[in-house]
């Protein structure tokens, strides 16, 4: 009976979902849209698609692939586009949907055509959907963390100090308790915000600002062991923090990321990763260092920096990125230990690049709250504010508490009203990335006769993309294949000089090498060469 | 019916085995420090297979069913149980809430006497619990679980297949070890079909090497102006791919103990990474194993070879796990004795005496769990001799074991090389104790293992003072004793809050105030206000003790308990 009633009460709940976001953003799409969204595209473009559930979230949630490609997915190099790596982007799952509805709806054009016929792009939307639900839950909130139950501030009790929604709007924001000990003021720039008080300025604090809840357990902190507990983008291996705030139990743990690390290792043919969340090297591209290991400590193994041959490339989209965006500057880049873009690079070894997709403009260079109060009061960009309203808070007896302040997602998402144009640009930016892939070809074949029954053939590897065939970094990565070179013949030959296999670590960008052999022998010859994350090129000849 | 046979089946064998242990057997004189009669038989002479560990993993649970339960931690990757003994006194305190003690063996699948030594310890305690006042102390006290392989699968492939004395050491998921696309395609092939891979020379006026005088048969590098006899042409095989190279993708190949969830780094920093910490089912097991046993306060994980007694930190200066000052006393003071308990073996510290080794067991051991943990290096070949200067392992084989380790050179035909000699020692030699040595140093580094588990932390409820303060309320004064060496909280354990503090409780009355006593004699104090009933302290030291006092309102007698994690369980009633 009891199973009954709660799978009655979450029926309700579903149905009731909807009315309950009345308050987000709307134009988002939720974790069910989205698979939604996906479910239709893959059936009616059954040549083209495939959808594939990769994983579960803790909670239970489908962590979905979208492969785009006509031909053999896995034998040609592979773009990988993943959003919602952190909960608070949300416009990064609609890149990601965006982006594979317009690369199924533009299938018409040559260029199109051509992308689709030489590369395969396997787009994730939403890679930590419990996280993403943030947005969507009752109150909203900006989420970071999956449902694993965790104990967030090690005081060896699970999830026992959620938010709480305090003044009844259905948003998490910041609430205020009026404290001559307290150590905030109004912010001068913007006497809607609350700023830390300087000393140095002669500034005294006269509030203590928390985030909207109760203290639960009593420990004088404020939420700070709500549901869930893993940051996706806190959990990849490079520069983890072990104990670190919403790191894990130890790097990769999750069954998120265990999922997407286990396609991307998985499907060798991926040459690039694109990720939209708070890293960013697209609004400013990456610096190499002279020495990669950077200051690492004495004889550091591990590189902390990227190679000066990947610094080209990344320098390259960042530009196309400005050009198409007509975005100016950089959002900057958010340092998070365990990050996954990072990881992309420096343990994947592929290309990896990353942005929120949108930034707002700040007159004065700064990014903080008040400069984006001012954007959004200058674009009529409304509804960013949830005015300080006075409360009775059960911790504060008598004393003045006030709810309030910056709505969540907003100051990190646009507004709906741009959202096409925003997901438009960051599609085409896409696009125009994806043309620049690298393809191998045999070019330049000489014979020579150089003696009776000895023929010396000699052949360039070239490779006509901008992208090299790897990166750099990715040379030294086991989970890179080499390129491999092989001649064969239908009939016997003796090879007098050369190997019948060469392996080629990386071809760099309109890059080539020359390979010769002695051959003895007649008959029909074939040299071919390719990898997982390469196209195959082949070319025959005849030997008389 | 079925039922009924294995009943009457069951009667006599238990018959049988009371008769044999009621009386004392006429046929045996007790060695000293051994068991004279165990139950179970084991020879410590040879190397076991699985079915053989399992035999013996069974024998051991079933002759000690109040000491000794055998459990699967998981699966390995071919399909075999990871095989957990939990050794102790099932009869007193729940055994997982006793201070733990952890061992295992094997994790290099080549170096496969830890798995001996591991169940050495297992059947040692056990044989020995009824006679030994100390070990029935220790089994009462502590709890040991003992996991003898965490590699099966390529123990056997060891075993069984052609093996050097150094592969697979990884474990048998299939791994593409040259980047070619293609996984496990040229591994090495046992040419002359003997079920060990040894090395392959070839006549040559030009070679590098000749057979010495001394010891023919092995091979020695000319020097000067000398012409050799001989060149050398590695591990038998051939070039099963076409691609120039030999044996350059064999089973495997990752490293095990580079697979472990703290100060993990990938494969080009760290060769035998694989994608991420926790890839292999096997590690995995014993992952969830340690964090389902928090109790463990001590580890051993035995690998070989080179006699060494190896402790942590094991990244250059140390990560983030550097040891405080209390834990370089305690992890040192183990050490030591464990080079004089084991002659030949020499205690270091991995990053500063060795190298850098990210994401190996050890990590996990002591960084994640805070536990105090080692690693010894089994086997030197200074137990040939006990002799430091002579390390002749040609000579050791000649007077001790009769040329049985060396295969000698044969003639064979190589696919490529033409005519070739297959030669060398066997795998079973160089790496693993003879047969002779074997039981000698399980004993001794069991020994290592029971000191070190006998240093986890003993809570003893030391005195509890009662004193009236007026009609109604009392005030009552508990000092709680570690008289061991291990603190309850390790350093490591401390800095990251891995564990609950220590909890000390009173029953009895109704708890007005509850607080820590700094200093006694100077009346210093410090009140717990939430729950006062339960004080928390972050540690109990080894070796000193910690004062609790409560303001108590009515009752008469007053029971004191304490709980830790890793310090065990301690109560005590006070006297009127």
């Amino acid at each position: 009976m009891k199973v009954i009633i709660n799978t009655l009460i979450a029926c309700c709940l579903s149905i009731l979902a909807p009315s309950l976001t009345s308050n987000a953003q709307t134009g988002y799409h939720s974790h069910n849209d989205i698979i939604n969204k996906l479910d239709n595209l893959a059936a009616s473009n059954p040549g083209t698609c495939e959808l594939d559930v990769i994983g579960k979230s803790y909670s239970g949630k489908d962590i979905c692939v979208l492969t785009i490609g006509t031909g053999k997915h896995n034998n040609k190099p592979g773009m990988a586009i993943i959003g919602g790596i952190d909960g608070r982007y949300p416009l990064s799952r609609e890149i990601a949907l965006g982006f594979a509805e317009k690369l199924l709806s533009d299938q018409g054009s040559e260029k199109y055509k051509e992308l689709l016929n030489d590369i395969t792009f396997y787009i994730i939307p939403d890679a930590s959907p419990d996280a993403s639900g943030g947005l969507f839950s009752d109150p909203a909130y900006e989420r970071m963390v999956n449902g694993n139950i965790t104990d967030n501030d090690r005081d060896f009790q699970n999830d026992e100090d959620p938010y709480e929604d305090l003044n009844g709007d259905g948003l998490i924001t910041l609430m205020r308790v009026k404290d001559p000990r307290g150590d905030h003021i109004a912010d001068p720039a913007d006497e809607r915000l609350m700023k830390k008080a300087d000393l140095s300025k002669g500034e005294t604090g006269s509030w203590f600002v928390y985030t909207e809840g109760i203290d639960n357990d009593k420990d004088d902190k404020f939420n700070e062991d709500g549901p869930g507990g893993v940051n996706f983008n806190h959990n990849f291996s490079f520069e983890y923090e072990e104990f670190g705030k919403y790191a894990g139990i130890h790097a990769v743990s999750e069954s998120e990321t265990r999922a997407i690390a286990d396609f991307l290792y998985d499907h060798f043919n991926i040459y690039s990763v694109f990720s939209f969340g708070p890293q960013d090297n697209l609004g400013k591209s990456f610096k190499a260092n002279n020495r990669p290991e950077g200051r690492g400590g004495r004889g550091s193994r591990i590189i902390r920096n990227i190679y000066k041959e990947d610094q080209l490339l990344n320098e390259l989209l960042s530009e196309k990125y400005h050009d198409i965006t007509a975005y100016k500057g950089s959002p900057g880049f958010a340092r998070e230990p365990g990050n996954f873009m990072e990881w992309a690079y420096y343990h994947y070894g592929r290309y990896s690049y990353s942005t929120p997709g949108w930034w707002y403009e700040s007159d004065n260079g700064k990014r903080d709250e008040s400069s984006f109060m001012e954007y959004a009061d200058n674009n009529n960009y409304n509804d960013v504010f949830a005015e300080w309203q006075e409360i009775e808070h059960p911790d504060f007896p008598g004393e003045k508490v006030e709810v309030g302040g910056l709505k969540p997602f907003k100051m990190l998402n646009p507004p709906e009203s741009i959202l096409e144009s925003v997901v438009e640009k960051n599609c085409d930016f896409l696009i125009e990335a994806a043309g620049l892939h690298p393809e191998i070809e045999l070019i330049n074949l000489r014979a020579e006769k150089t003696g009776k029954d000895i023929a010396r053939i000699t052949v360039n590897i070239h490779n006509k993309g901008v992208f090299a065939t790897s990166c750099k970094h990715g040379e030294r990565s086991k989970w890179n294949k080499k390129i491999r070179i092989e001649i064969r013949s239908d009939s016997d030959f003796t090879l007098i000089s050369g190997k019948k296999i060469y392996f080629i670590d990386r071809i760099p960008g309109d890059g080539s090498e020359e390979y010769s052999w002695l051959i003895s022998g007649k008959g029909n010859f074939t040299i071919s060469a390719g990898a997982a994350h390469t196209n195959n090129a082949t070319i025959s000849f005849n030997i008389k | 019916m079925q039922k009924i046979i294995s009943l009457i089946l069951a009667i006599p064998v238990l018959m049988i085995s009371l008769m044999a242990y009621g009386q004392e057997d006429e046929r045996f004189f007790k060695a000293a420090g051994t068991p004279a009669n165990p139950k179970v038989e084991v020879s410590w002479n040879k190397y076991y297979t699985y079915q053989g560990i399992d035999d013996i993993c069974n024998k051991l649970a079933n002759a000690y069913p109040d000491l000794v339960k055998l459990e699967s931690a998981g699966k390995s990757y071919e399909g075999r149980d990871i095989l957990v003994l939990t050794v102790s006194n099932f009869n007193n305190e729940e055994p997982d809430n006793k201070p733990g003690y952890y061992i295992d063996g094997n994790i290099h699948s080549n170096e496969i006497q830890g798995t001996e030594m591991a169940l050495y310890a297992a059947w040692y305690l056990a044989e020995m619990y009824a006679d030994n006042d100390f070990i029935r102390e220790l089994l009462d006290d502590k709890v040991f679980y003992i996991i003898p392989t965490i590699n099966p699968d390529a123990r056997e492939d060891f075993m069984h297949e052609a093996n050097t004395a150094s592969s697979p050491r990884s474990g048998m998921v299939p791994r593409d070890d040259d980047r070619d696309g293609l996984v496990d395609e040229d591994g090495f092939d046992d040419i002359n079909n003997d079920g060990i891979i040894s090395m392959m020379r070839r006549k040559n006026p030009f070679g590098n090497y000749r057979s010495d005088p001394e010891n023919p048969g092995n091979m020695v590098r000319v020097e000067g102006d000398t012409n050799g006899e001989y060149e050398i042409l590695g591990y038998e095989g051939v070039d099963n791919d076409g691609d120039g190279s030999v044996n350059e993708d064999r089973q495997g190949y990752y490293d095990p103990n580079r697979d472990w969830g703290y100060n993990w780094q990938p494969d080009y920093v760290q060769r035998g990474a694989d994608k991420y910490p926790f890839s292999f089912p096997e590690n995995e097991a014993v992952r969830d194993f340690s964090l389902g046993h928090m109790n463990i306060a001590g580890a051993q994980s035995y690998h070989n070879s080179g006699g060494m007694i190896l402790r942590g930190p094991t990244v250059e200066g140390g990560g983030s796990e550097v040891y405080s000052r209390e834990d370089e006393t305690v992890i040192n003071t183990i050490g030591k004795l464990g080079e004089k308990i084991i002659p030949g073996y020499r205690f270091l510290t991995i990053w500063k005496d060795m190298y850098s080794v990210y994401g190996g067991e050890l990590d996990w051991w002591y960084g994640a769990l805070g536990a105090y943990v080692y690693s010894n290096e089994l086997w030197t070949s200074y137990l040939m001799f006990n002799d430091t200067e002579n390390r002749d392992r040609y000579e050791f084989n000649k007077l001790l074991l009769f040329k049985d380790a060396l295969i000698p050179w044969k003639e064979y035909d190589h696919p490529v090389y033409g005519k070739i000699e297959i030669g060398g020692f066997d795998k079973n030699f160089g790496r693993l104790h003879p047969g002779f040595l074997l039981e000698s140093d399980a004993h001794r580094n069991t020994a290592f293992c029971i000191y070190h588990a006998y240093q986890t932390p003993k809570l003893e409820i030391r005195d509890i003072k009662v004193k009236k303060l007026n009609n109604s309320l009392r005030q009552v004064t508990a000092s709680i004793a570690n008289t061991r060496l291990m603190p309850t909280h390790s350093g490591q354990n401390l800095k990251y809050n891995i564990d609950p503090p220590d909890y000390i409780s009173i029953k009895g009355g109704e708890v007005v105030a509850g607080m820590t006593v700094l200093d006694e004699d100077n009346n210093v104090c410090e009140e717990q206000t939430k729950n006062p009933g339960r004080i928390e302290v972050e540690n109990i030291p080894g070796h000193s003790t910690v004062k609790v006092r409560w303001i108590i309102k009515g009752g008469k007698e007053y029971t004191v308990s304490v709980e830790s994690v890793k310090g065990g369980r301690a109560s005590k009633k006070s006297s009127e």
